[in-house]
């Protein structure tokens, strides 16, 4: 009996070190944000499935942040001193990755971020914190770069909703005009939830903009459209900026969302290696089309769960082999490079679609486009 | 001068529908006294009682006016009924409470069935377009709302003017001891007169939805909204409430135009405090001294 016993306790002794690496996830799976986190966790357990078909067995940890800072910093803190995990995959939301950032750069724990638009995380200097998806700045700018590679606009008009994300999306895509010699005609913005946007659109029809560049949430955005119907408002292209345009419900509205042009991180008909497949997969396992963040998540764990084997586990040698590695997959050629005041930021490729027969196409860049832009924006029927 | 065309008859058209929620609260107010703070969250039920009957039966939004407009009388009835008619000889903080509270309660029932997420009518004239010349277009569906309000608050005026109910209903808005003491059962003329009020959100709720979105929380706005057009026609009238939304609506949609529209908001209560400073009674209101 004895024997048994001592045994059993040198195998507990030894089993740390028999047992598969851990990696954290941090995510919010409950509270408001829950539905995108459902995204990620579900990106992270396909992921999971094709790390042990590859052979690399890893123990993940899950953390729910309910999408607060605070919940996030403490899960944080937990992963890294008592779980003692090799690396951290999340969280979702800017504010609670602007916060878990500061820890990870305090414990040494690599970090690597999906999906979190706020540019200031990879703008602090962090030597721990790497990013996978192109920071907010680049939804502006690929926006308007794709409105000057298919024509020659002259002119802008900037319809956005008064909040933090409506003025700072403009703020960058006016700066970024400027600099592109596109004049500024109109610049509106709107409380939420206002019931008429029609006088609004009236007076920026009047001004006969090349380009409408708008930023509002999902309920305004199909408002939006369907008042610049009304009153005839006809620019070259509608540039869609935010989260309203990229839906499945505002693609649904066909008579109004018909080849307005909008930008995201990824699309499940891109042509990156593994992204159809992925696509198909996630909706076959989980009855729903993936949104970027289900791709961009489980890129992200692939790539820290393959980095923490081949570091053999060491926080240090993980963190040196995410910055020197280059990889490609699902989410194209993914390199964490310092750039433009960035540090291990992923200089993402932004994919512009176009709501082409009710279904969102990548038209831009040419290279992994599937369909051919339309362009000018045709007469409203 | 087609934005300005513009502007001012889509400021018509949606001063219409404000004008009708304006015309509700001002009704209950002139006869009971009672400020309903839950006006909006009515209206919002009112709203997700067309999206009902339009997911689930396909009733179409003008049409089912037709069924949530006495739906939503029995609604307001049974409210004042069970509730605010117990408020009424109390203190004014005690009746504002009890009339946010069941907004309250309305709203986070709605949100516990629909959940919070933004719900959108389409129908097949949701963006559909008349054409009036000069560059002008005018939205179908906001023409016909303001059709139905016009000819709901010309049967509302008749109802008032002409019927022994109406006119029992108005004398009670006059004077409640005085009324009693004529015989009017003034306990029934409460009951209609909140029946009626939420009968007209409802209806505004109803009449807005296939050009508006729909999610719980959307009461707010409009409550804020009606007590403005209210406060700013004069509490009590029925024409100042008409006139106050109209009002409310145009200078919404000018200053949209000619300032801007982060700004419409301001103007909007600007005017507002300008007529309280200089006709504290409201545009229609009798002082009351």
């Amino acid at each position: 009996m004895r024997k048994h016993l001592l045994a059993l306790g040198a195998a507990i002794a030894l089993s740390p070190c028999l047992m598969a690496q851990k990696i954290g996830v941090i995510n919010s799976m409950s509270g408001p944000e829950a539905p995108i986190g459902e995204n990620i966790t579900n990106g992270i357990k396909l992921a999971d499935e094709d790390l042990k078909k590859k052979g690399i067995n890893i123990q993940l940890v899950w953390e729910d942040d309910t999408g607060k800072p605070q919940i996030s910093m403490s899960a944080m803190e937990k992963l890294a001193t008592r779980d003692n995990v090799v690396g951290v995959v999340g969280p979702y939301t800017s504010a609670c990755s602007n916060a878990v950032a500061k820890l990870a750069e305090k414990y040494r724990v690599p970090l690597l971020i999906p999906a979190a638009a706020k540019e200031e995380i990879t703008r602090q200097g962090l030597k721990h914190v790497f990013r996978m998806n192109a920071p907010a700045d680049k939804y502006a700018s690929s926006l308007i770069d794709a409105a000057l590679a298919l024509g020659k606009p002259k002119s802008i008009a900037f319809i956005y909703e008064n909040t933090d994300f409506g003025t700072s999306t403009t703020k960058t895509a006016k700066d970024y005009v400027a600099t592109k010699g596109i004049q500024v005609v109109a610049d509106e913005s709107y409380p939420k939830g206002a019931a008429d946007y029609r006088s609004t659109l009236a007076k920026v029809k009047s001004k006969n903009p090349d380009l409408v560049f708008m930023v509002s949430y999902v309920a305004d955005a199909i408002l939006l459209m369907r008042q610049s119907k009304e009153v005839g408002l006809q620019p070259q292209a509608f540039l869609g900026a935010g989260a309203g345009f990229t839906t499945a419900e505002f693609a649904k509205e066909k008579a109004i969302s018909e080849n307005v042009i909008s930008c995201t991180q990824w699309t499940s008909d891109v042509n990156w290696p593994g992204a159809k497949e992925f696509g198909a997969r996630y909706k076959a396992k989980f009855g729903k089309e993936p949104t970027y963040h289900a791709a961009c998540a489980y890129a992200s764990m692939m790539i820290m769960a393959e980095t923490a084997r081949n570091s053999g586990g060491d926080r240090v040698k993980t963190r040196n082999a995410l910055k020197a590695g280059k990889w490609n997959g699902v989410m194209g050629e993914v390199q964490f490079s310092d750039y433009e005041g960035f540090t291990n930021q992923n200089n993402h490729q932004m994919l512009v679609q176009q709501i082409i027969k009710g279904d969102y196409e990548t038209v831009l860049p040419a290279k992994f486009a599937t369909k051919k832009a339309i362009f000018p924006f045709p007469k409203w029927k | 001068m087609a934005v300005f065309l513009q502007s001012l008859i889509s400021g018509v058209l949606i001063g219409g529908v404000y004008a009708l929620i304006g015309i509700g609260l001002t009704l209950i107010f002139g006869v009971m006294r009672v400020v309903n703070f839950g006006h909006g969250d009515i209206m919002m039920v009112g709203m997700y009682l067309t999206y009902l009957l339009f997911t689930l039966m396909g009733v179409d939004p003008f049409v089912s006016v037709l069924i949530s407009f006495p739906l939503m009388f029995l609604f307001g009835g049974f409210l004042q009924k069970v509730f605010i008619n117990r408020v009424l000889n109390a203190v004014a903080q005690n009746q504002i409470l009890l009339t946010i509270g069941l907004g309250l309660i309305m709203s986070n029932t709605v949100m516990l069935i629909f959940t919070s997420d933004y719900k959108i009518l389409t129908t097949s004239y949701s963006s559909s377009t008349i054409q009036a010349g000069g560059g002008v277009s005018i939205s179908t569906p906001l023409l016909i709302s303001f059709l139905i309000t016009a000819a709901i608050t010309a049967a509302l005026g008749w109802f008032l003017m002409k019927t022994d109910t109406g006119q029992a209903i108005r004398a009670t808005a006059q004077d409640r001891d005085a009324a009693q003491l004529m015989g009017i059962n003034v306990s029934r003329m409460s009951v209609i007169a909140f029946g009626l009020g939420a009968a007209l959100a409802g209806t505004a709720g109803a009449l807005i939805s296939p050009t508006y979105y729909i999610f719980p929380q959307v009461g707010g706005t409009f409550t804020l909204k009606a007590f403005v057009i209210t406060v700013l026609g004069g509490m009590g009238s029925v024409v100042g409430a008409t006139l106050g939304g109209i009002l409310i609506g145009v200078t919404e949609s000018m200053s949209a135009v000619y300032i801007s529209s982060g700004w419409k908001d301001v103007v909007v209560f600007v005017l507002f405090l300008l007529v309280l400073l200089f006709k504290p009674s409201g545009l229609m209101g009798k002082s009351r001294t």
